[in-house]
């Protein structure tokens, strides 16, 4: 097939009226695409983390400030904290170091088992509340 | 200029002026749609898949890195949506592909297609070719596109390419001839 007839045969198919969808296709493809739009913007707006996140976040900070200052012995003006309510404090105290020397003895590979599965549960979160997102 | 025209619109869209995207809708729709209706074979899942070929092409936007033209991104979201579509639904098309290919086809004169009835004459053996080498030819001719963007629409390598395109050309040649003849002895 030679070039003259190539252009020819590309000119005669240019003269060819291409199949027309319906006429208010386009304003259709608008409208999904402005709730796509509208869709998106909500689930960029949302939270990943929610209420219930931040409030036991504060519950264990201020646990934390609390054992801070109770294991703290320089912080009663009086003396020892033990001094002031020695059953109760004593009863705190050697809970509390029980716990931690418990979790000393935690192996630490099962402390890392359980610090992965927190994350891959935390990922699976923000991944199943955001599936919208993550699957445009 | 007509790539720069879409790049411009691309960008106001992913700024956030979404209405800037109705410039690509109604730049490619006859061409989205025309290739879905060749694939597809009914008129409301071809505007059904056109229409989700603009979706995904919207809300892939960002990915779209302009080394290749905006068209030939368009165009592969299309077939790959509606070659999806097919698969899916099991859609089995009896292919025209036993158009027996004559060596006469290569001598047609095309200067002989009465002007008045050129765009019918086309359209009509167009239609005649099947999808794949119908898309073949659309986008080459119609469209400009070249070897290597064609082939990255249709997933083909290049030199699968210029052979398909070779067949579909001499097919169409074929067709028009017998439409030609079919036509003589109309009038005769």
């Amino acid at each position: 097939m030679n070039e003259l007839e190539d252009i020819k045969l590309k000119a005669l198919l240019q003269s060819m009226k291409l199949e027309k969808p319906h006429e208010d296709f386009s304003a259709r493809v608008m409208n999904r695409i402005f709730e796509e739009s509208n869709v998106l913007e909500t689930i960029k707006a949302q939270r990943v983390l929610g209420r219930g996140f931040w409030i036991f976040i504060l519950i264990f900070a201020a646990f934390m400030v609390v054992t801070f200052f109770v294991m703290n012995s320089g912080v009663p003006a009086a003396g020892d904290s033990s001094q002031l309510i020695p059953a109760l404090n004593s009863g705190i105290s050697e809970s509390y170091n029980n716990f931690f020397n418990k979790l000393g003895t935690v192996p630490l590979s099962i402390a890392g088992i359980l610090i992965a599965s927190s994350i891959l549960l935390f990922i699976d979160r923000i991944i199943s509340s955001n599936q919208k997102l993550f699957t445009s | 200029m007509e790539q720069k025209d879409d790049i411009y619109y691309i960008e106001k869209v992913i700024e956030g002026q979404t209405n800037a995207f109705s410039y690509i809708v109604e730049k490619y729709r006859d061409i989205v749609f025309s290739i879905a209706l060749k694939v597809l074979r009914n008129r409301d899942d071809a505007e059904e898949m056109a229409q989700e070929t603009f979706i995904k092409a919207y809300k892939s936007l960002h990915t779209f890195k302009g080394n290749a033209k905006f068209s030939t991104w368009l165009y592969r979201i299309t077939y790959n949506t509606c070659i999806s579509e097919v698969r899916k639904r099991k859609i089995n098309y009896t292919s025209t592909d036993e158009v027996e290919i004559k060596d006469e086809a290569e001598e047609m004169n095309l200067d002989g297609i009465p002007e008045e009835n050129r765009a019918r004459v086309i359209k009509d053996a167009m239609d005649q070719l099947p999808k794949d080498e119908y898309t073949l030819v659309l986008l080459y001719y119609f469209e400009e596109q070249s070897v290597d963007e064609i082939s990255k629409v249709t997933g083909l390598s290049e030199s699968n390419t210029k052979v398909k395109l070779y067949r579909a050309r001499k097919k169409l040649y074929t067709i028009l001839n017998d439409m030609m003849k079919d036509e003589l002895y109309t009038i005769l």
